[in-house]
């Protein structure tokens, strides 16, 4: 009955339908794998608050891939200033942050280009 | 002139912050005042300085108080108009006025390092005048908790500023200047 010619075409698109659910599949499992393993490797993040002329705490250690936010809680501008120029906020206004992501391992001791007095240190492991 | 300057100021420091401790104490309204005023006071010097020195550590410190007391200011403002509190002048924020008026017109007679230094030296006084204030008077007749806690966490800006005022002191008198 019918059309052998249809009936074939017919199975075919049948296969490719199959075949793209596959497909389709295949990707969303690996979008899904990808998606964990980037929210696995994007890290923590920390928080340094810059008050009362103080970063607080003075000394974090993170590992690489965390994300670190200074946020000034001052009245006035800092800067999170790395003394080897590794990292370098500018001016943060107050009551706004500024957020780095650890990229290479080391101790880097950062100063406030605007209040010298005002050192800490981020040491990336 | 310089040490008139520091003198006068000195004195009038003197004679009203402590002035507070034998009497009742000033209310809020009167520590809103003198804080205005303080700040104002330096923030005016720091404009004139901004715009006379040539030196750039000089130039960036004045900035630096010019930007760091109007913030300061700005928050007391905004804290003051909050608790509907009206600054009153008081003996002490007068004689910040006065002091402030007989800096900014004696550093007008002068010009290069001579200016620097009764710039710079006048700076470190009047933190530490400030400091005293803060800690003796201040702090600790504030009533009002916003208020103490505003003093309180201003503080360590007018320690670090005296620390660096201290320091471009120091460099000022090693070149001679």
């Amino acid at each position: 009955m019918g059309n052998p010619a249809l009936c074939v075409a017919g199975q075919r698109r049948g296969k490719l339908r199959i075949g793209a659910l596959i497909l389709a599949y295949a990707f969303v499992a690996i979008t899904t794998t990808s998606l964990a393993g980037f929210s696995e490797t994007a890290g923590t993040t920390y928080r340094v608050v810059i008050e009362q002329m103080r970063f607080d705490p003075p000394v974090l250690t993170v590992h690489r891939g965390d994300r670190v936010v200074w946020v000034n809680k001052d009245l006035f501008p800092h800067t999170v200033t790395g003394m080897s120029k590794a990292f370098d906020s500018h001016e943060i206004s107050p009551n706004a942050s500024w957020s780095y992501v650890a990229g290479q391992t080391g101790r880097y001791r950062y100063l406030c280009t605007l209040h010298t007095t005002m050192r800490g240190t981020l040491i990336v492991q | 002139m310089k040490l008139i300057s520091a003198a006068l100021f000195g004195a009038l420091t003197l004679t009203s912050f402590p002035g507070w401790a034998q009497s009742a104490g000033p209310t809020d309204p009167q520590i809103a005042a003198i804080v205005v005023t303080a700040n104002q006071v330096d923030i005016d010097a720091g404009k004139l300085a901004e715009s006379t020195t040539k030196s750039k550590d000089v130039k960036a410190f004045a900035q630096r108080m010019v930007t760091d007391h109007s913030g300061v200011n700005k928050a007391a403002t905004d804290l003051v108009h909050k608790l509907g509190v009206t600054p009153e002048d008081n003996p002490t924020s007068q004689s910040l006025k006065q002091g402030g008026d007989a800096n900014l017109a004696n550093l007008k007679t002068l010009k290069g390092p001579q200016f620097d230094r009764a710039y710079i030296d006048h700076e470190v006084t009047y933190h530490e005048s400030v400091l005293d204030a803060l800690d003796k008077t201040l702090i600790p007749n504030a009533q009002n908790a916003e208020l103490k806690a505003l003093l309180v966490k201003v503080r360590p800006a007018f320690v670090a500023h005296l620390e660096h005022a201290k320091h471009l002191q120091a460099e000022l008198g090693k070149s001679g200047g």
